[in-house]
């Protein structure tokens, strides 16, 4: 990488250190106060049997079977629906965060006006929050496995970190989503408005749509089934899925560049 | 014959917005190692111009070059030779100038930090503090050097010097000749016209994004029109009236009052057979001062290529 390409990712992971950090430390706090309520619901075994007496669409459409179970804990608490709602979050404001707000403030002109193109100053800002998502999935690891081993947590290392890094992806995914936005439009509004509306839309698919026998089929359409649809927390996660959100998220900020490249940069 | 390469020139730009159109049919031909002011009051183009010349936005119509190049096709290349103070002024905020500098200087090869020291001393900005809490002068400040830090071929100045106290802006201005002097071109676009004669060779005036006059600063000069005002010791003369050049004359006793266009000699010719006390011709301000062209909307004045 040239030394102008690294100062192009470095503006960006400067510009995105508070909020990154932020995000690093909250992830962790939730995974560490989640895991530290463990020791009581293990012993437990009332909160299982009211568990049992629930709908079991109800039961899968919140992640709750199997809650007294080191995976249905996990999954129930943390990545059936928050940790990877979180990291689709912070993907989307991360990105619009470090393109179209900046495009939108004015801040983005100084760069653009240096001897780089524009779809390299467009890049650099993709791959330093890639880089971001990457320290907050680092970080949310860690804190899974050190509280796991705090609180007697047992789940195979394996697929804590499939599970991570599906989540990882998920948030790259919808950051993918937020740049081809910003790219095309540089509206900060509409970046968030579509990157929330598609995160929270990905959720409803999979929670809900398997009520209803119609709609059912369409939780394949979800991103949130491509990361969590194999249970990854308890089984062994096909490749393809690391591959069906990684690949389009690359693809989109390439798009995003691109649709910059072609149009005019808003004034301030 | 040898064709010159031409730092900049533009013909036919057009920039429109829908149905507005903020540039209409730009035709310009700035010459190597000269400065180039490019007036027009707040609104008339001048900012969509260069941001046009930069790239930044992508023209309706017409044709731009920079050193014979297209900025859209070779933008990286042609703003290796470029440096660019904007004038909507928007910076990094948590960071200090001089991480902002540093940073800027990490993205061009031709950067030239061993001179940060000594503008910084120069236009007296405090380096370390962030910028989120520098004044806006002091914000242009760290634009003006971020541009004056390049070893650049040719100067795009956006009313660079808006928010400077008048010292500052002298030091700006050296800075300009400095660079004119050593083969730089500069272009310099403000609303201020004494700024532009101090230091340009040649000028544009823009207007509601037409260019409605251009020519050198002398020529141009001559068009402006300039208020006025002479104190007499007895009752002013009726005389005064006719003095070719003058226009709107209105005596209130003492006092003469009137709008020149042009030479002032006939005027003050005149008045050095009176017994005048006191006299003031005071620079208009840019819309007063082009008034008779805006109102009349000549044809362009073709610019001497």
């Amino acid at each position: 990488m040239s030394s102008r390409a690294r100062e192009l990712v470095a503006v960006a992971l400067r510009g995105a250190r508070r909020a990154g950090l932020v995000w690093s430390i909250s992830l962790a706090s939730l995974i560490i106060l989640t895991v530290a309520f463990w020791p009581s619901f293990r012993d437990q075994p009332e909160l299982a049997d009211i568990v049992e007496g629930m709908p079991q669409q109800l039961v899968d459409a919140f992640g709750l079977a199997e809650f007294n179970t080191p995976e249905g804990f996990l999954r129930g608490n943390l990545y059936a629906v928050l940790v990877p709602l979180l990291m689709a979050v912070a993907g989307v404001l991360l990105m619009n965060g470090q393109t179209a707000s900046e495009e939108d403030a004015g801040r983005m002109e100084a760069y653009l006006a240096q001897p780089v193109t524009r779809g390299g100053v467009f890049v650099g800002r993709a791959v330093g929050i890639g880089v971001w998502l990457v320290v907050i999935g680092l970080v949310m690891l860690a804190a899974q496995l050190i509280s796991n081993e705090l609180f007697e947590l047992e789940v195979g290392l394996n697929r804590m970190m499939a599970t991570v890094a599906l989540c990882t992806l998920l948030g790259a995914f919808h950051a993918g989503l937020a740049a081809l936005v910003a790219g095309r439009t540089g509206r900060p509004g509409l970046v968030l408005g579509v990157g929330l509306a598609v995160a929270i839309a990905g959720y409803v698919a999979i929670a809900l749509f398997p009520i209803s026998d119609v709609l059912e089929p369409w939780r394949h359409a979800s991103p949130w089934d491509w990361a969590l649809g194999g249970d990854p927390l308890a089984e062994p996660t096909e490749w393809w899925r690391y591959a069906v959100l990684g690949i389009p998220a690359i693809t989109m900020v390439g798009i995003g560049a691109w649709a910059f490249n072609r149009r005019d940069v808003t004034a301030a | 014959m040898t064709t010159v390469i031409e730092p900049l020139s533009v013909q036919g730009l057009v920039k429109s917005y829908g149905d507005v159109h903020a540039v209409r049919g730009i035709d310009l031909a700035v010459r190597q190692g000269e400065v180039f002011g490019f007036v027009g009051p707040n609104g008339a183009g001048k900012s969509t111009t260069i941001r046009c010349i930069l790239d930044l936005l992508r023209p309706s119509a017409g044709e731009i070059r920079i050193f014979g190049r297209n900025p859209s096709v070779d933008s990286a290349e042609i703003r290796e030779r470029v440096a660019y103070v904007p004038g909507e002024l928007r910076l990094p905020e948590r960071i200090t100038p001089r991480q902002f500098l540093e940073s800027i200087g990490r993205l061009r090869s031709r950067f030239d930090s061993s001179r940060l020291a000594e503008l910084a001393d120069i236009f007296k900005l405090d380096l370390d503090r962030r910028i989120r809490n520098l004044s806006s002068g002091n914000r242009r400040k760290v634009s003006v050097l971020s541009a004056f830090l390049t070893d650049a071929d040719l100067f795009i100045l956006d009313e660079p010097t808006g928010g400077l106290d008048p010292l500052m802006q002298h030091e700006f201005l050296q800075l300009v000749r400095e660079r004119r002097a050593s083969g730089s071109t500069v272009f310099l676009s403000s609303h201020i016209l004494s700024e532009i004669q101090s230091v340009a060779d040649r000028m544009a005036v823009l207007r509601a994004g037409k260019i409605v006059a251009a020519g050198t600063v002398a020529e141009i000069r001559g068009l402006a029109r300039q208020r006025v005002e002479v104190w007499f010791e007895a009752d002013a003369p009726p005389a005064l009236a006719r003095i070719p050049g003058l226009a709107e004359p209105e005596v209130d006793g003492r006092r003469f009052t009137a709008i020149l266009t042009g030479s002032a000699r006939p005027l003050l010719e005149i008045l050095g057979t009176m017994s005048v006390s006191s006299i003031v011709i005071a620079e208009p301000d840019l819309e007063e001062a082009f008034l008779g062209l805006y109102q009349e909307e000549p044809a362009p004045a073709e610019l001497d290529r």
